[in-house]
């Protein structure tokens, strides 16, 4: 008999099956605190409207309240190494040069010329400069905003070049990541992400980190549809089949960190509680899928009387891996090696600190069409013990019907997981806008992410518009 | 066609390194970037901006004055401002001595 009927809404979790707590706490080497702790919230059970999808006129207001109140990922810190380096950071309409001014000082200016606007520097670049100067007339600006040059002052009398600086985004640095955010108003980034999600991410040491592989490609639906993807396990075992095998999909566990940061833990080298009694631990070894399989290569998966598949795993993976990257992972848990763990910073970035799943996520919305927007995927794998970091590497582009598994350096098996993402995505985009039911109805545990995103939109949404005021983003 | 012109030793351009050269007549920029050497032309197709102060990062070369960036291998523009290519040489290493063909 089920006992649901006298649990609370949002207390019932997959019955039969281990937590992930339990799963975890079996593993031979140990994990930290934040990896073995709960924070699950009911958030309510209404239908969420889907015009936020599908009508073109909510994606301005976006770019007008949401995207220029909110803490986003620019670049890492290892693509600006040294002063005079710069990245363009492009959202929608609006593009930042990302630049070091100093040894330990980034600023982000907005990239148009004070003169008759044209931009500094040209969408999705990357270079060095000693000064910022137009390609139009030759205004041209230092590196620390102060204005340079005005060609032919004399025509300007009216312009004083103290007035003259480069405005600003305000700037904050985390796990070597850049963070910008448009809003001179808003929080700092420590208390918009909150105290425990914080500490979380500076236990990471993602500063130590390098950027391996990068890929981007458009997706054929609204940004947040394609963010709401990849926020739930609860879709593994129809999806992605093949992953099943070796995930417990179904005994996930998600957590709420407030408005801007909630994560799952999804165990991996554990069968699906969908599929219990219909594989063996041979199997779940044999189908067990890494994000970062290059270091094992064709290894033979061979399980040892009376052991786990995700024991085995841990083990050869550890080896293996501190091997072929020059790493030392002794003191990393089996969970943080193995298990998929996603963080979604609000609005659009995630972060999975796993060692086998080594990845960041950024999501940017098409500002010309809200039924599509820019994915990519960044593999960060650990600065080698000898201490020299590899340069971060070059972004590969993919056509939008040009398959994940393309990408040099992409693990097949999970450029496939990816490919059947994208499959949905366009055919859910599609659905909606042709759907007699104006409303997402969410599962209370599986989906809680997805209701604690879109309440986070609707927060921002209920807002005024945003816009800077010149003089303060000059003084910034 | 010319043949190749013995420019500098290759102990003089280590890993990550770029250094301008001048052959009959042309001014030539070699890049060590991804473990391999390459020749470039050092004058931007977009404002005639001599390139040899650009950053050089895995195949590429930024232009210092106004951003473009160039595909070592290729030439080729990867962004605005320009968009037009910048003439490649080939290149090669006889008896640890790089040389251009121009």
């Amino acid at each position: 008999m089920s006992t649901n009927v006298e649990l609370k809404k949002g207390e019932a979790r997959c019955p039969g099956a281990p937590s992930t707590q339990e799963i975890i706490a079996g593993d031979k080497v140990q994990a930290p605190d934040w990896v073995r702790s709960e924070s699950y919230v009911f958030l309510g059970d209404e239908d969420i409207p889907t015009d936020r999808y599908i009508d073109p006129k909510y994606a301005k207001l976006e770019f007008d309240r949401l995207w220029t109140r909110t803490w986003q990922f620019a670049c890492r810190e290892e693509h600006i190494p040294e002063v005079g380096d710069y990245y363009v950071y492009d959202l929608g309409p609006y593009s930042f040069i990302v630049t070091r001014v100093a040894r330990h000082e980034i600023r982000a200016y907005y990239n148009a010329c004070l003169h008759r606007g044209t931009k500094l520097r040209a969408s999705g670049s990357l270079g060095h400069a000693s000064e910022f100067k137009c390609s139009f007339h030759g205004w041209s600006w230092n590196i620390d905003g102060s204005n340079k040059t005005v060609v032919c002052p004399w025509d300007f009398p009216h312009v004083d070049r103290q007035k003259f600086s480069l405005p600003q985004a305000r700037v904050a640095l985390l796990g070597g990541f850049v963070f910008i955010n448009m809003d001179p108003d808003a929080p700092s980034l420590g208390d918009y992400l909150g105290p425990v999600a914080k500490a979380h991410i500076e236990a990471w040491k993602l500063e130590d980190r390098y950027v391996y592989l990068h890929v981007s490609k458009r997706f054929p639906a609204n940004w947040k549809l394609v963010i709401e993807a990849f926020m739930e396990a609860y879709h593994v075992i129809v999806t992605h089949p093949q992953v099943a095998v070796s995930n417990g999909d179904a005994n996930s566990q998600y957590d709420v960190y407030g408005a801007h940061v909630d994560r799952f833990i999804s165990t991996l080298g554990v069968l699906s509680p969908h599929l219990y009694g219909k594989h063996t631990e041979q199997d779940i070894l044999d189908q067990f899928t890494l994000g970062d399989s290059a270091a094992i290569g064709d290894a033979r998966r061979t399980l040892g009387e009376g052991r786990t598949a995700r024991a085995v795993m841990a083990e050869m993976f550890r080896g293996m891996f501190e091997k072929a990257t020059r790493t030392d992972l002794s003191a990393v848990s089996d969970s943080e090696l193995l298990d998929c763990f996603s963080y979604t910073l609000f609005p659009n970035c995630f972060l999975f600190p796993g060692i086998s799943l080594p990845m960041v996520y950024r999501f940017r919305p098409d500002p010309r069409d809200h039924r599509k927007c820019l994915y990519e995927v960044l593999f960060l794998r650990p600065v080698p013990v000898d201490g020299k970091r590899p340069e971060p590497a070059e972004p590969i582009h993919l056509a939008d019907d040009e398959s994940f598994t393309k990408a040099p350096g992409m693990d097949p098996g999970f450029g496939a997981i990816l490919d059947q993402d994208t499959s949905n995505l366009f055919m859910q985009q599609e659905g909606l806008e042709a759907s007699a039911k104006h409303g997402l109805t969410l599962g209370n545990y599986q989906e809680i992410r997805v209701r604690n995103f879109e309440k986070t939109v609707d927060k921002y949404l209920a807002m005024e518009p945003k816009r800077g005021d010149l003089e303060r983003l000059q003084s910034l | 066609m010319a043949g190749f012109s013995r420019v500098l030793p290759v102990s003089e351009l280590p890993p990550g390194t770029k250094k301008a050269v001048d052959v009959a007549g042309r001014s030539i920029l070699l890049c060590h970037s991804n473990e391999r050497v390459y020749a470039v032309s050092n004058v931007c197709s977009h404002a005639q901006e001599k390139l040899e102060c650009g950053r050089m990062s895995r195949g590429w070369i930024a232009c210092p004055a106004h951003g473009a960036r160039f595909e070592l291998a290729t030439g080729r523009a990867m962004n605005a401002p320009a968009t037009q290519p910048i003439a490649i040489f080939e290149v090669r290493v006889v008896e640890d001595w790089i040389e251009v063909q121009v």
